[in-house]
């Protein structure tokens, strides 16, 4: 789903900023229908020295019908008459205390024995979710649907034995679906025979025909797959849907787990959870093995940016394996091969770990309106030069009607039974199928068989025992005359869980049980030794805890996470993925790849920031010009108003000032920072917060703030004295001269904060390309309009130069062609003159990357040389000629140059389109 | 019949797209009732990197990259066939026994054809459409039956109007103003035979046209066209397909006619539009396109210039873009 696009950008320039927001799968569950083996828990007496806390827990009951984790056990329906089978004989105070051995033992080394003592940790642990929040999510104050990342302080114990039934079951379902996706992209034998029905396949919008007949490179198409697990009254395990195109929470349950783990050091020893970090490196190990270099392999996370609602998992996650963390506009194909653009040209991605869902992959295949993906990335794909994982085209395995069809496929496919049961399905679009189904619809669930597609009918999830009569006939209806679309799948209560509740301040917690859905995940595992595909299953996973009811709706509103903690009878492993110490090598790496959507960013910032000093000089100086006492000169006016158009203060059309003195002047206000459309200075202080909120871990803190506060202030000003009806030239003043204040403090922290790399040195460029182009045009026109010739434009020139108090401390009154090219052209003192800014400029021009050393590039050449110019020359008139032609030239070539710097900037660091200036690979 | 077909496209830039990529979808089929005896297909500027492939379906398609800054892109395909005349098929297959033996059953055996029975990105499943082509179907009336009075009645019912609808219109949009272009029309004949079990594909192409009687054909005066292709079980195997035209209620075996062209098929539009694009830069562009198709045997291959069919587009910004350039019949 595609929640908005926003477009920013001058004329010269945009950037698309996608949205987009992926709901977790719409948890479900069904009835009992005990299949598998039933656990054997070992029920131990707790030791009674925690009065406080344990007495909590022998109050925490699962609620009637769900299965209890604490004891293993259903707690009987109270008074009801299913009380009375043999595994339901629990009975009042005496089962209470019967824990789990495992949770007996979390309990006795959870070294805190009182409410307060776990109400400290609860807080410690969200102090610590917060304050990795601040590090990690960069973006929280960008508009977007942020927020903070729930996390229960218990967490979910697995015991060995159900660890490894579930690890053996969720391997054995990886062999299947992998076995699924190559028939589908290979000879669709499971669909001629029947097994399979094509709905499922060529009527799924995530079956992609692109990719038909494709073998992926390395041969393997699913790397990572994650499955939802519920627990039945029964104890047992149960499928109740898989991810297959970008699962989410391999980051988050890292997360989970450094926090959780760090509350109960003790008890997370003594119970030997399995540890996660060498299956994160057996998925890196393989990721790099089946994609085209091998071990040398660059892969690079593909995230659809910070927009995204798990933007912050993408950045862990990133950080975590140490991959390049990338969307889409920074990578490119050529040549069927992908890259990464950079500063330092186009470096080649081997693999990549995707985020992003597949139809939004290539736009150039698949959705067009994507900007989230890389045009011709399948392509490359299909031509075997780059690693997706997974591969595209897997979103059909994610169908919860599909679920009904494994167990045939398995016996087909691997003659083998499933060993983790999925909850049973039925795909209504079986005639036989539907029939069962719509005799059982009271007690089950309702769900879409096309989640989410908008060419089939999609709905919410819904349950049977949740409706009336009449409803229940309305959704028969429905399922009868589009059986294909809809899929019913038992009902079942969840398992429930301990968790904990803070009250708040002066209030002790309390205990109470939830519902658990847990999420595990198989990864890539290179190959075993006969050379078929392995899976290894993540021991821990991802705990989704309802919200205060039991009912599963609620799973998505208020629901919560906790950690898992998957026991293990054998050794623990204590891989680490920690960073080992940084070497020269991986420094150098880090600085190479600036990647050129950073830097096109950072450029950006840089001719904003100077385009809003500029033009909130320039609105300034206008309106001074023509509220004074004097009536400002035909030319004067003539210029302002040729000067107000050229910079977009008022649009084109409107009355100039030599006709229309207050029309004019009443536009130049009311566009200044109109709410919509605004096309002057407002609209150049917004697009300055816009890039920077693109840039912004470059940016301090301050110089963040600043740039906020100074977009508000205009307007928020701007429109209260609009609604007052009172915005007058006055006001207007001053709230330009606010805002130049604030400009001011944002130069400063860019020229005085920011580190000054290559990325800097592009901000740089950008300003003066900028005021190279302003200054120079502003200058060309004084003379076109006669202006410079006349009193009031000759010191209209100079304050828009900024340069009034040097000019006078120099040549006080005089009015001087020579004095004022001197000043505005020549000096080399003066950062407004055109010689220190073509100079500074060819300066930054040579020493920026790919620059040949000890040379001035080609790009800075460009520039013209202020060491050329002559003042006697540039100021001669030849009889009965317009003055200064020399100068004008000079003026016009600057004008020009800004254009051309700025042009072979952007295909040189930014598209990469320079015909030869490319340079590919390292 | 003897037919050249000249496509030409321009797109003009403003300011310059500094990289693009694009497929093309221009070169005929072969099948039984046409043959492709040449075919080119000529860019300018150069393209950095080009290659045809054949689709999922069997089409030819073009992938090609420019990475140059360039203001104007043409791309012109020029493409002979020779077209032959058949005889309409023959079958009493009745609709409901072709749609029973399509639905999934567990292990009976598996149609391909089966796949185009499915809603498609330009042709969602609705009610509507149900709605509309239900009349057409008798009870035991024959698939072929069906579907020529289907065809019959959107001619009937619809009114061709160039300008009423986009390339991107909703096929349930065109229903309900009962007007579209020829596009429109095989969308909704598709989503008819659809909703009712049938599989239909989209087919791509060009149609000779005739100037009025005394006048001088002119060049790009024709355009890209599209009609159906439906299935019908019972012909004999490789043979199945049969064309149906509903903007000009004309039918046949492979092709409506010999003075058809038949590019390329696919589910729906999408899937075989002529070229289609992704350009970073050119904040607007002006395309242009000229068909021309004529009977290089016949007499009447005399031509004169034409203007092109020109529309303007312009985006809010630069940055990457997609476009895609449609049917216009």
């Amino acid at each position: 789903m595609v929640a908005g696009f926003a477009r920013l950008g001058a004329a010269w320039r945009g950037t698309g900023l996608a949205c987009k927001f992926r709901a977790p799968g719409a948890p479900c569950a069904g009835i009992l229908k005990p299949v598998n083996s039933s656990l054997d828990p070992l029920a131990v007496n707790s030791p009674a020295t925690d009065a406080d806390v344990l007495s909590q827990a022998h109050l925490c009951m699962a609620a009637a019908g769900h299965f209890d984790e604490l004891r293993a056990a259903v707690p009987p329906k109270a008074g009801g008459p299913n009380s009375a089978g043999p595994e339901s004989a629990i009975n009042s105070v005496a089962a209470r205390a019967d824990f789990t051995g495992a949770w007996g033992q979390f309990f006795a080394n959870m070294e805190a024995s009182t409410s307060a003592e776990l109400d400290s940790r609860a807080a410690s642990l969200q102090r610590q979710i917060r304050d990795n929040g601040v590090t990690y999510n960069v973006y929280a104050d960008a508009e977007g649907p942020q927020r903070p990342w729930s996390l229960d302080l218990f967490p979910l114990v697995v015991d060995a034995p159900s660890w490894q039934h579930i690890e053996a079951g969720v391997q054995q379902r990886m062999r299947l679906l992998e076995a699924v996706m190559a028939d589908v992209y290979g000879p669709q034998t499971f669909l001629a025979q029947g097994l399979l029905p094509p709905a499922l396949v060529h009527g799924h919008p995530g079956y992609l025909r692109a990719m038909a007949g494709v073998r992926p490179v390395g041969g393997r198409h699913l790397h990572v797959t994650a499955f939802d697990l519920a627990r039945g009254p029964d104890g047992n395990w149960w499928v109740v849907g898989q991810r297959c195109q970008a699962p989410s929470g391999l980051g988050y349950l890292l997360e989970n787990r450094l926090a959780v783990s760090r509350q109960f050091p003790q008890a997370f020893q003594a119970l030997k959870v399995q540890r996660l970090a060498s299956t994160y490196r057996a998925l890196m190990d393989s990721l790099k093995a089946h994609s085209p270099a091998g071990a040398d392999a660059h892969i690079a996370l593909l995230t659809p940016g910070p927009y995204n609602e798990t933007y912050f998992e993408h950045a862990y996650l990133a950080r975590y394996l140490g991959l390049s963390l990338v969307e889409g506009s920074d990578l490119i194909v050529r040549d069927e091969r992908l890259f990464l653009k950079t500063l330092r040209g186009l470096v080649p991605v081997h693999g990549l770990l995707k985020r992003v869902d597949d139809q939004y992959l290539d736009p150039l295949e698949l959705r067009p309106d994507s900007t989230l993906g890389v045009p011709g990335l399948l392509q490359a794909i299909r031509a075997g030069n780059v690693l997706v994982a997974n591969a595209p085209g897997s979103a059909f395995l994610e169908s919860p009607a599909l679920l009904g069809f494994l167990p045939a496929l398995a016996q087909h496919a691997l003659g083998e039974d499933l060993r983790l049961p999925a909850l049973p399905t039925w795909w209504c679009g079986e005639r036989s199928a539907m029939e069962d189904a719509l005799s059982r619809l009271r007690e089950h669930t309702i769900k879409p068989t096309y989640p989410g597609s908008a060419i089939h009918t999609s709905f919410e999830s819904v349950i049977g025992n949740t409706l009336g009569q009449t409803a229940l006939d309305a959704w028969a209806g429905r399922i009868m005359r589009q059986s294909e679309d809809h899929t019913v799948q038992a009902y079942m209560p969840l398992s429930q869980m301990p968790t904990w509740h803070s009250a708040g301040p002066g209030q002790p917690g309390a205990m109470v049980a939830r519902s658990v859905l847990l999420r595990v995940f198989a990864v890539s595992d290179g190959q075993d030794a006969a050379g078929r595909p392995r899976w290894r299953v993540l021991p821990g996973g991802l705990a989704r805890v309802a919200g205060t009811s039991a009912d599963i709706a609620s799973m998505q509103r208020g629901g919560s996470s906790a950690d898992v903690w998957a026991l293990t009878e054998g050794e623990v492993d204590t891989t680490t993925l920690l960073p080992a110490a940084l070497t020269p090598a991986v420094l150098a790496q880090r600085k190479r790849l600036v990647t050129s959507r950073a830097a096109e960013n950072l450029y950006w910032l840089g001719r904003y920031t100077e385009r809003s000093e500029n033009t909130a000089r320039l609105a300034a100086l206008t309106l001074d010009c023509l509220g004074g006492e004097e009536q400002s000169s035909a030319p004067l006016l003539q210029w302002l108003s040729q000067m107000a158009v050229a910079n977009t203060l008022v649009l084109p059309g409107t009355p100039s000032a030599v006709q229309a003195r207050r029309v004019f002047e009443r536009t130049l206000v009311a566009s200044l920072a109109s709410a919509e459309g605004a096309t002057s200075v407002g609209f150049n202080v917004r697009a300055l917060k816009m890039t920077a909120a693109t840039v912004r871990e470059r940016l301090s803190q301050e110089h963040w703030h600043t740039i906020v506060r100074a977009e508000e202030t205009l307007f928020h000003q701007s429109a209260r004295l609009a609604a007052q009806g009172d915005y007058a030239p006055a006001q207007a003043l001053r709230v330009l001269g606010d805002l130049s204040d604030q400009l001011a403090a944002i130069t400063g922290a860019q020229t005085d904060r920011m580190t000054r790399d290559d990325g800097w040195r592009l901000l740089s460029i950008g300003r003066h390309v900028e005021r190279l182009h302003f200054l120079a045009s502003a200058l060309a026109r004084s003379f076109e309009t006669g202006a410079v010739d006349t009193d009031g434009g000759f010191e209209a020139l100079l304050t828009l130069f900024d340069s009034t108090i040097t000019f006078h401390a120099q040549y006080q009154q005089s009015r001087d062609i020579a004095a004022l090219t001197d000043l505005l052209v020549l000096d080399r003192d003066n950062p407004r003159s055109l010689g220190w800014v073509a100079h500074t400029l060819r300066g930054r021009l040579a020493k920026l990357a790919l620059s040949p050393a000890g040379e001035l590039s080609s790009m800075s050449l460009q520039v013209p040389n202020p060491d050329s110019w002559d003042l006697a020359q540039l100021c001669e008139t030849p009889e009965g000629e317009p003055s200064a032609p020399a100068l004008r030239n000079l003026l016009d070539d600057l004008s020009e140059c800004a254009f051309a710097v700025s042009e072979d900037i952007s295909t040189t660091y930014f598209t990469h389109s320079g015909q030869t200036k490319q340079s590919v690979g390292t | 019949m003897l037919l050249q077909v000249t496509h030409h496209t321009r797109y003009d830039y403003q300011p310059a797209v500094e990289t693009a990529q694009h497929v093309a979808y221009l070169q005929p089929l072969q099948h039984a009732g046409q043959n492709l005896l040449s075919h080119t297909l000529t860019i300018h500027p150069q393209p950095a990197q080009q290659r045809n492939t054949l689709d999922v379906y069997g089409n030819t398609r073009s992938f090609f990259s420019l990475q140059v800054p360039h203001p104007v892109l043409e791309v012109q395909a020029m493409s002979i066939v020779s077209t032959s005349a058949h005889a309409l098929p023959e079958s009493e297959q009745p609709w409901e026994q072709l749609r029973d033996r399509l639905r999934y059953q567990a292990h009976t055996p598996f149609e391909a054809a089966s796949e185009f029975v499915f809603a498609s990105p330009f042709v969602p499943r609705r009610q509507e459409f149900a709605g509309y082509a239900r009349p057409s179907f008798g009870a035991g009336a024959s698939v072929l039956d069906v579907a020529v009075d289907l065809m019959e009645r959107i001619h009937t019912d619809f009114i061709y109007e160039s300008e009423s609808t986009q390339i991107n219109t909703p096929a349930l949009q065109a229903l309900e103003q009962r007007k579209g272009v020829c596009q429109d029309f095989a969308h909704i004949m598709l989503a008819g035979l659809r909703s009712m079990g049938l599989p239909a594909r989209y087919v791509s192409g060009y149609l000779l046209t005739q100037p009025a009687p005394g006048e001088v054909k002119l060049v790009g005066s024709d355009a890209s066209h599209a009609w159906v292709s439906v299935y019908v079980g019972d012909l004999p195997e490789g043979q199945r397909w049969v064309d149906l035209d509903p903007t000009n209620n004309r039918w046949g075996w492979f092709a409506p006619g010999v003075d058809y062209v038949t590019v390329a098929t696919g589910r729906d539009f999408g899937d075989v539009s002529p070229l289609r694009g992704v350009i970073h830069g050119g904040a607007s562009h002006t395309l242009t396109v000229g068909v021309t198709v004529e009977d290089i045997r016949g007499d009447n291959h005399q031509s004169a210039p034409a203007a092109e069919a020109t529309q303007t587009q312009s985006q809010s910004q630069g940055g990457s873009q997609s476009q895609s350039q449609g049917a216009i019949i």
